[in-house]
């Protein structure tokens, strides 16, 4: 007993695996991992989020209609509609209708902007559910 | 001898234990391999909408960018209208929980927004976004 005792215990020490290399290559990736770790931070509008994916909504449905033309004016009930007044304009047909969400209806030749000012002009006056019409025909 | 030896297991005693460390380096690992999300960038600056009410998009995973003179950027190349479904259904096989962020230039038109827009519905990505600005 007392002659292999001792023996033992030297394996035991022998067979301990030196973790240094691996720790090493674990550092690498892991540095690599952080290096690479792109945290893209993008702001934006959702656009139909509310609505399940496939739901078409046709404008004959809308109950507030929202219109640009081609040179960027803006149509609400065939009423032309300064940018700035978009918002009390939706307000104002929200509380007529609760329910009621806004389709937008753009003309293929005006700008993003326009859209994307009618989009948070809606969502100021509390219509999350926002619509753009395919009028591509 | 004797004091050869009280040496010797004064040294290994000395040595730190890795083990906890190990531990650590590798949680982070982990989690720095899960979270990581390679984004293709589209690679053109947009000028990008004035917008109060935007909010922060946590699951973009596509951006596609429309340049100012109406051209469509993915992935650091320039699209054609009709590859841009494509394109997209590539980018989502590769991350398909992720939403897609158009990047529409404020002096983009409508016209592409709607092919962009058309495209992502054709692949099934319901969860689409216009960038904008928030100052």
């Amino acid at each position: 007993m007392r002659k292999h005792l001792p023996q033992l215990g030297g394996d035991e020490e022998e067979n301990e695996i030196n973790l240094t290399p691996m720790l090493d290559v674990v550092f690498i990736m892991l540095i690599f991992f952080i290096v690479t770790a792109s945290f893209v931070k993008e702001i934006g509008l959702d656009v139909n989020r509310p609505d399940a994916p496939t739901t078409e909504v046709k404008p004959e449905d809308a109950n507030i209609l929202v219109t640009i033309d081609a040179n960027d004016d803006v149509f609400i009930n065939r009423r032309l509609i300064d940018p700035r007044a978009v918002r009390a304009n939706i307000e104002r047909l929200h509380a007529e209708n609760p329910r009621g969400s806004v389709v937008i209806q753009a003309s293929k030749r005006s700008t993003n902007k326009m859209l994307v000012t009618i989009m948070d002009a809606s969502r100021q006056a509390g219509v999350y559910s926002i619509s753009i019409a395919d009028n591509a025909r | 001898m004797r004091n050869k030896q009280t040496a010797a297991a004064g040294e290994e005693e000395n040595e730190i234990n890795l083990t906890p460390m190990l531990d650590v380096v590798f949680i982070m690992l982990i989690f720095f391999i899960v979270t990581a999300t390679f984004i293709k960038e589209p690679g053109v600056d947009v000028d990008r909408p004035d917008a109060l009410t935007a909010e922060q998009q946590f699951d973009a995973a596509i951006l596609i960018a429309i340049s100012g003179n109406d051209e469509i950027w993915i992935d650091r190349k320039q699209m054609d209208s009709r590859s841009v479904r494509d394109a997209i259904e590539r980018l989502h096989l590769e991350n398909p929980r992720g939403g897609i962020v158009i990047q529409a230039d404020e002096n983009s038109t409508h016209e592409q927004l709607v092919v962009v827009m058309e495209a992502a519905k054709q692949v099934g990505v319901s969860n689409v976004a216009i960038a904008s600005t928030n100052d």
